[in-house]
């Protein structure tokens, strides 16, 4: 019988990561008035995820599931297929980088990345969807270049918080429980 | 090709992405501003009075104004900028506006709009102002109720119309 990519196991476990994504974008909330800084949360869970589920694709999985789920629970401003692509983009920019840097996200500068790259697709998404829709050019002169830098900021921070996770469950043990598990 | 090597490469690409961003917003501004009437800068917005554009506003505008703020009951965010009313009697004064006048603040991206009167607008404490988003463009918001929530608030305004009655 040919063995499947993803165990059933594993599909659960991405599965309640992207239920996580969706709880702390609702649940989670910080004094700071930038765009993009829920990209702290989020992105330390996609960080986190794709290290407890060590295969490419386990990012892209955790942002199209969290994107079915924000979509059909309304959140966002700009309708559901913004909302759906912006958390896709998320998992799939994850895993492009992961996959070009060949790494995982025990590494801290890896980590960092993929935080970046997963956060600036969300920006994308969301200025792509400006563009087609015709929103108006910026009222601010370079609110665009300070938006970009803030998803990049907070993505690398998101990056900082993922790999600082990992490196506490790795010192719970949670990694030698789940090798036990498999 | 080393670890090394494939972090530059996605530092390359960050930079190539941040450049192409930047390119079409500074093509998109050429284009805004080639199109608009001369005396109204690239971003700004206009203001009609009886369908006559009477005055655009830039933020360097608005600096001049004090600033309001009020935490929303339904995310509770804070929404931080300037009040509408401030802004419109920096350009028309009271002398253009009565209690009757019908003020529709607009977005023709999102296909939305508000009108509210002038003495809704005027009213300190219903908080009907500009917050500014997160990629710099307008969004009007308030504490009105019907009006306090995110679906009915105006995003991306690019309008404001004065109605006399």
């Amino acid at each position: 019988m040919k063995q499947r990519y993803f165990s059933t196991f594993q599909l659960i476990l991405l599965a309640l990561f992207s239920a996580l994504v969706i709880v702390a974008k609702i649940a989670l909330r910080t004094p700071l008035q930038m765009s993009g800084h829920s990209g702290i949360f989020w992105m330390a869970i996609i960080i986190v995820g794709a290290r407890v589920v060590p295969k490419l694709g386990a990012s892209s999985i955790i942002g199209v599931t969290s994107g079915l789920l924000a979509s059909f629970l309304g959140l966002g401003d700009f309708g559901a297929l913004n909302t759906f692509l912006s958390y896709a983009v998320v998992g799939l920019g994850s895993d492009l980088v992961l996959w070009i840097l060949r790494g995982n996200t025990d590494n801290l500068v890896v980590a960092i990345i993929v935080g970046i790259f997963g956060h600036v697709g969300k920006f994308l998404v969301k200025w792509l969807f400006g563009i087609i829709t015709g929103a108006p050019i910026g009222f601010v002169a370079l609110g665009l270049l300070r938006a970009f830098l803030s998803y990049v900021i907070f993505g690398a921070l998101g990056g900082l918080l993922g790999w600082l996770t990992l490196k506490a469950l790795q010192r719970a043990g949670f990694f030698a429980y789940m090798a036990e598990k498999r | 090709m080393d670890q090394k090597k494939r972090i530059l490469l996605a530092g390359a690409i960050l930079i190539v992405i941040l450049g192409v961003v930047l390119g079409v917003d500074f093509l998109q501004r050429q284009q805004a501003a080639a199109q608009a009437p001369t005396d109204m800068p690239p971003g700004s917005i206009p203001i009609y009075v009886d369908g006559g554009f009477v005055a655009s506003f830039i933020p360097d505008d608005l600096s001049q104004l004090p600033t309001a703020s009020f935490v929303d009951a339904e995310e509770g965010k804070t929404q931080d900028g300037w009040l509408l009313r401030d802004v419109l009697l920096l350009y028309l004064g009271e002398d253009n506006l009565q209690d009757g006048s019908q003020v529709t603040v607009s977005s023709s991206s999102r296909e939305k709009s508000k009108t509210l009167t002038w003495a809704e607008v005027e009213n300190k404490e219903n908080m009907v102002m500009f917050d500014l988003s997160g990629r710099g463009t307008l969004k009007l918001v308030s504490t009105i109720p019907g009006f306090d929530i995110r679906d009915s608030w105006v995003q991306d305004v690019d309008k404001i119309e004065i109605t006399s009655p």
